[in-house]
């Protein structure tokens, strides 16, 4: 999973790439820090080519997704493949996290 | 040991290979050398004898014709005296040991009338004793013999053609032949001596370099007067025996030594060796040639080299013995050190490695060996404590597995009503994943489970999920309000973010009313009594343990007898093989639909695990498996 963070103001771009499972959701944890720790106001995600999502990946989307509201900031996900909003439907993850 | 490939073998034969190779080298480069060297130093020796020969035969030849030029003035002044005549041929060969006859002969009539007159000293060939004759007569016409006619003819003093003087001296000679003049200048006779083939013969025979070299003398046309072989002595010429060799270079120096030159020359003789030949002439026009084969001049250069090749053969094989013996001794320590390895590696890392006092790679392989004989010691020593840590700690997880498969109901009620059956394969020795089922009375409550994540953090929360399920799903309560009461019971104290998705259901058996509630679940199995299979997609919710008070809704659905139901986890679609196709819902569909009427529950569970583990084709299971499948009415 390869996680690029472009910073524009106080919006964040990210862009995912590749499989988030088990074996690599720690490094995605790491990687994802410095959303969890800063200021933005608004975390954009552009899951073009992210491939698959695994239980644990969603444990961090929806850890990220708890941070961001706590501080009242802005966290939206988009372009995903259908095959991944399907898992993110199914787990009624949708409800709570912004997938445009 | 090792046999012929021990290292002192092979490096024996490495070594005696390489001095055999240079000293073949340079035995070659010296046999060479010492041939160039031999071949000139033979030349010049053989050039100097030539000098020495010819020189001795120069010095008798010119002894001879002063001695005729001295007894000249004699004859001249006492020419009609016929006692004094014979005196004179006397003295000269008296006189002069290399003179073995004399004569001195007249015109025809012009001694005293006479026709012949040649009174004639010589050594007899027999007695060896000094005669005199008077030679002429009608059988030896001597004025028609070379020895006379020729000087006759030119005037001159001339050397005859060697000849065998027959009814003469009756030996083979050569004759010198000066021509006597009156006061008016006219020839009246010549006066001869002759010397002896022989001693020619005899002193070139004096003149061998070599065992079989040889000289001859031959003639102005070639004819031999000295050769070795006196057969062939004025029996034939030189260039008789040139014609015969297989080359040319013969001839060549036979026609150079006739015209009077002087030089050295190679050729192949009549026996077909490889030979040289000086020569030179003499002043009387003939010459002197010395002959030597190769073969002669270089035998002993040849015995050397064979003598010095057998040395070096036996050199050779004593340096053989002598390195292999050496380099044992040297390279023992290897076979010692081999041995300990040897010993090390059945187990005993204690085993003594031999001291070695050279400062050279043995000392740096024993310590390398030392060296790893302590970090083998070292490794293993923590390698048994590793084992032992992880023993401890799989058997831990051994018990872990232990209480979480009791956790999960294994006794299946055995009802008319319905058939259920359900079992778990966690991807590791603990999962998150769970079934419960609870029956009371008319109600059957059921579901299934997966905790987010696996292995020991994923079985920590699955506890805790199952716990609560089976206390809150025996209360009785509508379905989704055990759904909700189980999300705040899971969101106490949640700060993790786990969640778990799960589809938990009641149903009623006697009139077949379904209700469910899904919790962010995969979609369920639905197979009618006809066969037809459909997932069965209820509303997703949310998954459990995110959000406290989230409003789960219940859903409802009428069951035909002979209708099941087939609920699993991820774990079934998303089993992966190697080439990371996944066994996915159009697999699980089509195996659905595939179902036998007759096929009991537990029949139904254990096809689809066998049939996700064949697809998988036996690679690493990624996630916990979970199957659960429910017949409803008669089995």
């Amino acid at each position: 999973m390869n996680v690029t963070i472009t910073e524009e103001g106080n919006k964040a771009l990210v862009s995912l790439e590749g499989r988030l499972d088990t074996t690599n959701a720690d490094q995605f944890m790491k990687d994802i820090t410095p959303l969890m720790n800063g200021t933005h106001e608004e975390i954009d995600m552009d899951c073009t080519n992210m491939e698959y999502t695994s239980s644990q990946g969603l444990r961090m989307f929806l850890m990220l997704q708890k941070n961001v509201s706590a501080r009242g900031a802005k966290l939206v996900l988009r372009n995903m493949k259908p095959h991944v909003k399907e898992v993110f439907d199914i787990t009624g993850f949708s409800h709570i996290i912004s997938i445009l | 040991m090792y046999g012929r490939r021990s290292i002192s073998n092979r490096l024996s034969r490495y070594v005696v290979l390489l001095c055999a190779g240079l000293l073949l080298v340079i035995t070659l480069l010296v046999g060479a050398f010492s041939r160039t060297l031999i071949e000139r130093g033979t030349i010049s020796l053989a050039s100097r004898e030539l000098e020495v020969v010819t020189s001795d035969v120069e010095r008798v030849v010119a002894e001879v014709e002063r001695a005729v030029d001295n007894v000249d003035w004699f004859v001249q002044q006492h020419r009609s005296e016929e006692p004094l005549m014979y005196q004179a041929t006397r003295e000269l060969v008296e006189a002069n040991p290399n003179i073995i006859g004399s004569a001195v002969a007249f015109a025809p009539g012009y001694f005293h009338g006479r026709h012949w007159f040649a009174p004639y000293t010589y050594i007899d060939a027999h007695t060896n004793r000094i005669q005199s004759i008077q030679m002429g007569n009608e059988s030896y016409d001597y004025p028609n013999l070379d020895w006379y006619r020729i000087p006759m003819t030119q005037g001159r003093a001339v050397w005859s053609e060697p000849y065998f003087d027959e009814g003469g001296g009756n030996r083979r000679m050569a004759t010198y032949s000066a021509p006597m003049r009156d006061e008016s200048g006219r020839m009246f006779g010549v006066i001869t001596s002759d010397i002896s083939l022989e001693w020619l013969s005899q002193r070139m025979a004096e003149s061998t370099l070599f065992n079989g070299s040889y000289a001859v003398m031959i003639s102005e046309r070639g004819m031999y007067i000295a050769h070795p072989d006196s057969s062939k002595i004025l029996n034939q010429s030189i260039f008789d025996v040139a014609s015969a060799m297989p080359d040319t270079m013969g001839l060549v120096i036979a026609q150079k030594m006739v015209t009077g030159m002087k030089g050295t020359g190679r050729f192949v003789d009549v026996n077909g060796l490889d030979s040289f030949a000086v020569y030179g002439p003499l002043s009387n026009g003939w010459s002197v040639m010395l002959v030597s084969s190769y073969l002669d001049t270089f035998f002993n250069l040849y015995v050397f080299n064979l003598i010095m090749i057998v040395l070096l053969i036996i050199g050779l094989i004593a340096m053989y013995f002598g390195c292999r013996r050496l380099i044992r001794r040297k390279t023992m320590p290897i076979v010692e050190f081999s041995n300990a390895a040897m010993t090390m590696a059945k187990g005993n890392f204690n085993a003594h490695i031999p001291e070695v006092k050279t400062r050279d790679e043995l000392m740096t392989l024993r310590n390398s060996i030392e060296y790893m004989q302590r970090s083998l010691n070292e490794y293993i020593t923590e390698l048994k404590a590793t084992t032992a840590a992880n023993e401890r700690f799989e058997s831990e997880l051994n018990i872990a597995r232990g209480i979480q498969n009791a956790m999960l109901p294994q006794d299946f009620p055995e009802d008319g009503r319905f058939g259920l059956h359900a079992m778990v394969q966690p991807a590791k020795e603990v999962g998150g994943d769970l079934y419960d089922f609870v029956l009371a009375g008319d109600e059957l409550f059921f579901l299934v489970g997966d905790v987010s994540g696996k292995g020991v953090p994923a079985a920590i929360y699955m506890a805790i999920v199952r716990a609560a399920f089976h206390f809150i799903g025996s209360l009785g309560m509508p379905i989704q309000d055990v759904v909700r009461q189980v999300n705040n019971c899971l969101n106490d104290g949640n700060k993790n973010c786990l969640f778990v998705t799960f589809f938990a259901a009641c149903l009623h058996l006697s009139t077949g009313e379904l209700e469910f509630c899904n919790a962010g679940h995969n979609p369920i199995v639905q197979v009618k009594p006809d066969g037809s299979a459909s997932f069965l997609r209820a509303k997703p919710n949310l998954a459990a343990g995110l959000f406290r008070d989230f409003p789960y809704e219940g859903e409802k659905l009428h069951l035909e007898p002979g209708s099941r139901l087939i609920l699993y986890s991820d774990g079934v679609t998303e089993a992966e093989r190697a080439d990371t196709t996944q066994f996915g819902e159009d697999r699980l569909l089509e195996w659905a639909g595939h179902l036998l009427p007759g096929v009991s529950a537990s029949a139904a569970t254990l096809d689809l695990y066998s049939r996700v583990k064949s697809f998988t084709q036996g690679s690493e299971q990624n996630d916990d498996i979970t199957i659960l499948s429910l017949q409803y009415g008669k089995q």
